[in-house]
Order: C-alpha cells, then structure tokens, then sequence
C-alpha cells in the first residue's frame, strides 16, 4: 500500500531567495504543484536555482523554505523523526547529488547496507543490476576506488533497493554519457513502474533520457 | 526481530568500528574498575560489620543505635520522673534523633504463674510495651485482639534468660532452659485492678537482646490499661530512642544537660561505628571520586567517538536508519563495557570481602550478612553509567539528525 499519493507545493521559496525570487519558475511560487505518483518529472536550472535545495525539502532532510509542502493532505512539517525514517526507508527513494557512499566499503556493501533495512533485493537481483550499468567487475571493490561515473551508478542501483513511492534524483547522470544514461534511465523506469512510483529528477542541461517527462523549468 | 539482529553485524558494523579506540576505551575501562571495586568494596565491609536491619535476631557487632533514655531517680519517690510532652517533642526535633517511641509502662497488678516439672512458681511483675518499629525481632503472632485472642505474646530481654540459666538455675539445682524451650511453656497470667481481674493464657515468643523489659504487644497494653486502671493515664517515663550518628559528642551533651541517663552503654560500640563509618566513607568517596571522573572520560571518549564518525552517521539516517537504531550500535558497546566491569568489580569486592570474614568470626562475630548490596551497587552503576551515556549518545544524534 503506497504511504504518498501525491506531493504538493504550495508557494514554495527556500529561505535564501526570499529578497531575490526567481523569473519564470514553474515551481519556487507556483500557486500549486502538484506532483501524482506515476509522473515523470525533469527539474532542468541553471546552477543556483535551487534544485538541490527542492529535492532535500522533499527528502526531509532540510525545512528552511517559506510555503507549505504537502504529502497527500499532510504538512509535512509536522513530521516526526521516526516518520521521516519511515518515509526514507519505505516511501521516498533518493540519490543525492552527492551520493553519500561509504568509500571505505565496496560496492555491495554499499548497496547492502541500504537493501537490508527492507530486504526488497537479492544479491542476485543487485548484481544483476550492477551488471546492467557495467559494474559486474566492480562488485567487490571499495567504492573510493571507483571514478565518479561509476560511483554515480552504485548509488542509483542503492536508491531502488527499497520500496518507494516516489524516485527523487539530484543530478543523476552529471557524470555519465549518453549509453549509459540511456541505460540507467531504462532501469530506473523499470524500477519505478514495477511500484507505480513517480520519479523526479533534477539536472543542469543534462537530464536523465526519460520517456515521456515533463519537463518543468526551476 | 529482523530489527534487532539488523545491526548487529555485517557492514554497518564494520563501518562504525573504523574510529573506535581500543586503547581509550581499556583505559576508560580500568578506571572505572578501580573505582567501582573501592566503591563495593566500602559497601561489602560497611554491610558486614553492622546490622542490616531491625529484624535482625542478633544486633551484630556494631550495634544499630538504639537508647533507652530516663531521668535519674532522686531520693525516694513512688512515681518515678516522667518525661513531658514538650520534652518528647524537643527530643524528637534533634538533628541526631531518627525516631522516639515511649515505654508505655503497666498500671494495674500483674502476677504470672508457671507449672514447670510439678513444682509451681508464681511471681509480681509488670509489662512494658513500645510501638512495634522498635523490636529488634518481630515474630509472627506480634499480637494482641481481646476477641479472638488465644493468649498473650510475651517479650523478655535475653539477658533475664542468662541471668536465670548461668545465676539462679546453677545455684539453685533448676533445669537450665533454652530460648526454644521457654517459648513452649504455657505461662498464667492473673490482671487485676478497677474492680475486675481475670486470667489470661500466655506464652514467651521472643527474646530482645535490646529491651531491658518484659514487653507486650502495645495493642494489649492499651487495651488492659483502660479496662484495669481507667481514667489514669500516664506520661512515659523511658524513651527509646534511634540515633542517626551514634557517638556524636552532641547526644551526651544534650542528655547530661537535662540530667537523663541511657541505659546500658553503647558508647563503646557507637564509637567503634563512628570509627568504622569514617574510615569506609573515605574510602567509598575516593573511589567515587574515581568512578565519577572514568564516566567523564567515557563521555568524552564516546562524544569524540560520534564526532569523528559524523558523516557516516549522517549518511546512515540519510539511508533511513533511525537517530535509535543508530545510537543502539553505541548504547550496546558502552552497555558491555560497563556490565563487563560491574561483573569484575563484585568479584573484586567479594575476594576482599574473604580477608575480613575470617578476622570476624575468629572475633566470634561471623557475619550473617549477605552480598546482595554489593550486587545491586553494582548493577545500578553498570545501569546508571549506561543511561547517561545512553542519553548523551541519543541527544547527539539527534543534533547530528537535524544539522544542516
């Protein structure tokens, strides 16, 4: 049973552009967006638009905007500590920009020590996807070791290691080129569509090769 | 239970361990054995030389303080010098005074008969009661309803049985008695005065080895005192008394000023537990003091710990790990530490315990003590230095949860 149908701004402006509002934005104080699951969403700015900011109000792991952000009816302001772990382990997925590996660990431990919260993989379904992105040599290798790419790539096969109902993705493919964006795109749609999720992804002139994504301007 | 065992092992473990220092920790680790077996051991020594408590049968070899006050008889008088309200009250209110009861004393005749071996004996006496907290024994049938009664219990001091057995019974060709025997002898009781007596059946149930009476129930007392001697009553004319710091030069000041004696002299003994208290406080301070700077070095240790693992443990509740789950891995590790030690410093304590014990009971003094004190301190420490951590490792965390 999804947790979140839907997630709505509200007249949304991160605290820092409070003087200073954007032109012709789409979402920082658009009346109301309302984001269903299922969609799929391309967040393209420039740098400095706030797109990280955007994906880590949504993530709970920062509250300093102005508006109300809304999961289904809920102010997700009133979220407890143990509801947003809830939320990051069951119903929100992420890949932060600066994807928060372990460098010390390898790449499965990485990947376990998200999939064992929820225990939603096999080890042969992540090594499965692991190949897929062109990591099947890697598997054991500390990620500190990896180039940036790839490092890009182990984060992504982490963030779908659970159940979500939404996909959030700052900047997934930064580092990445056109075959394998294609490539990850393809598995995290797979990902997405097996839960019904909806995916949002954020980039700067680089998006994730989605089909069919709404492409809305920060 | 996947829950539990989710953390116990595997990356995230491996992950936390990184910045862990085994030598801070040993270090952590004997400091607080070293303090904590100070600790217990104090408290080991402290519960073998005195009474634990007042149902105690013997009054061990520091005698709890317990005095029995009077006012010193002048000349001749038939009422003796009774003590005042007010002055029951002002001697209550002394710092050094934990609790006074009152010696209720008998006003009407009593006569007692015993049949013993076909001879028959027969003797005047009196009875004297005081509130029941005060009794260094407490045995079961402790007393007395004039409805359903069977017979009256009856306390007598140890040293009449000793006077009798090794003094009257030797000289005079009598059994000597033991303390069970006496309790099976049926004993008649003849109450007289206001116009009314009868006889009761009674029965000795105890001996005092710290009332220099013949006691009964104070629910008797009351009872046959308004029906024999109605009307009268009567101001206490002894106290007892249980004193917070025994030998304290301000209880014989006080008492010598108002011209009171105590009866039987405990000053002895009260100053052998003086001594006793200060040497073992010393001692339980020191390893305190010990106890309490190794927890601040553990507290710092962990804080250092948690600091030097930051973006690890930010990273951990990025993924969805709870502020808990994360402080569990850290909580359990302080918890092991400290168990590991409490387990030590009673082993410790009892080993010492092993060098006085024989000392004592050469002394004739074998303690009837046991060692539960020392295993509560010490599992109240390992508890108490556990929680705090607990609470210091969960409040960072949760800074660490919500910093930007």
């Amino acid at each position: 049973m999804p947790l979140v149908e839907s997630v709505t701004l509200c007249g949304v402006l991160p605290a820092v552009f409070r003087g200073d509002v954007p032109a012709e934005s789409e979402i920082w104080l658009a009346g109301r967006v309302e984001l269903r699951r299922g969609c799929r969403v391309c967040i393209s700015a420039e740098s400095g638009r706030g797109k990280s900011s955007l994906i880590s109000f949504l993530y709970g792991s920062r509250d300093d905007y102005d508006g109300t952000i809304l999961f289904d009816s809920t102010d997700i302001r009133s979220f407890s500590v143990d509801r947003w772990c809830d939320m990051r382990t069951r119903s929100l997925a992420i890949l932060p920009q600066e994807l928060c590996l372990f460098p010390e660990l390898t790449v499965m431990e990485n990947i376990d020590i998200k999939n064992r919260l929820t225990s939603t993989k096999t080890t042969a379904r992540i090594i499965d996807m692991l190949a897929r992105t062109g990591l099947s040599g890697k598997l054991h290798e500390p990620v500190g070791r990896l180039s940036l790419g790839q490092r890009q790539r182990v984060a992504a096969v982490r963030a779908v290691c659970q159940p979500f109902d939404f996909l959030l993705l700052d900047e997934p493919v930064s580092h990445l080129d056109e075959t394998n964006n294609r490539i990850l795109a393809s598995l995290l749609q797979e990902e997405a569509d097996e839960r019904g999720a909806g995916i949002i992804s954020t980039s700067v002139g680089n998006p994730l090769l989605l089909d069919n994504a709404e492409v809305m301007r920060l | 239970m996947r829950r539990l065992t989710l953390y116990t092992a595997g990356p995230l473990y491996r992950l936390l361990r990184r910045n862990l220092s085994v030598a801070q920790l040993a270090g952590y680790a004997m400091a607080n054995l070293l303090g904590l077996s100070i600790i217990l051991t104090a408290i080991q020594f402290y519960a073998d030389v005195t009474p634990s408590g007042p149902s105690e049968e013997s009054d061990g070899f520091i005698a709890r303080d317990f005095m029995v006050i009077s006012k010193r008889v002048d000349g001749i008088s038939t009422v003796p010098p009774a003590f005042s309200e007010q002055e029951t009250a002002d001697l209550g209110s002394q710092p050094w005074v934990r609790r006074v009861g009152a010696f209720t004393a008998s006003r009407f005749n009593v006569s007692a008969s015993v049949e013993m071996g076909g001879r028959g004996m027969s003797t005047y006496m009196f009875f004297e009661s005081i509130p029941d907290e005060f009794f260094d024994i407490r045995p079961s049938d402790w007393h007395f309803d004039p409805a359903t009664a069977e017979f009256v219990p009856v306390i007598i001091s140890r040293d009449y049985l000793a006077l009798y057995n090794f003094g009257f019974a030797a000289t005079r060709g009598l059994p000597q008695l033991s303390e069970a025997l006496i309790g099976t002898v049926p004993v008649r009781l003849y109450l007289s005065g206001a116009g009314r007596s009868d006889t009761f059946p009674a029965y000795v149930v105890g001996f005092s080895s710290r009332l220099n009476t013949i006691a009964v129930p104070q629910s008797f007392m009351d009872w046959a005192n308004s029906r024999y001697a109605p009307g009268s009553s009567a101001l206490p004319s002894r106290l007892i008394v249980e004193v917070t710091s025994p030998g304290s030069p301000e209880i014989g000041r006080y008492l010598s000023e108002r011209g009171w004696e105590t009866a039987g002299d405990k000053a002895e003994s009260s100053r052998a537990l003086r001594f006793f208290t200060v040497v073992t406080s010393v001692a339980a301070s020191i390893g305190l003091v010990i106890l309490l700077l190794s927890v601040c070095i553990l507290l710092l240790g962990v804080h250092l710990l948690l600091q030097k693992s930051r973006s690890t443990l930010r990273n951990l509740m990025l993924l969805g790990y709870s502020p808990r789950a994360v402080s569990a891995l850290y909580v359990r590790l302080v918890a092991a530490v400290n168990g590991i030690v409490a387990v030590v410093a009673t082993v410790v304590a009892i080993a010492m315990r092993g060098l006085w014990l024989g000392a004592l009971s050469d002394m004739g003094l074998a303690a009837a003590t046991t060692v539960l004190p020392v295993l509560i301190a010490a599992i109240l420490s390992a508890l108490i230095i556990t929680f705090v951590n607990a609470l210091s490792i969960r409040r960072t965390m949760l800074k660490f949860w919500y910093e930007r």
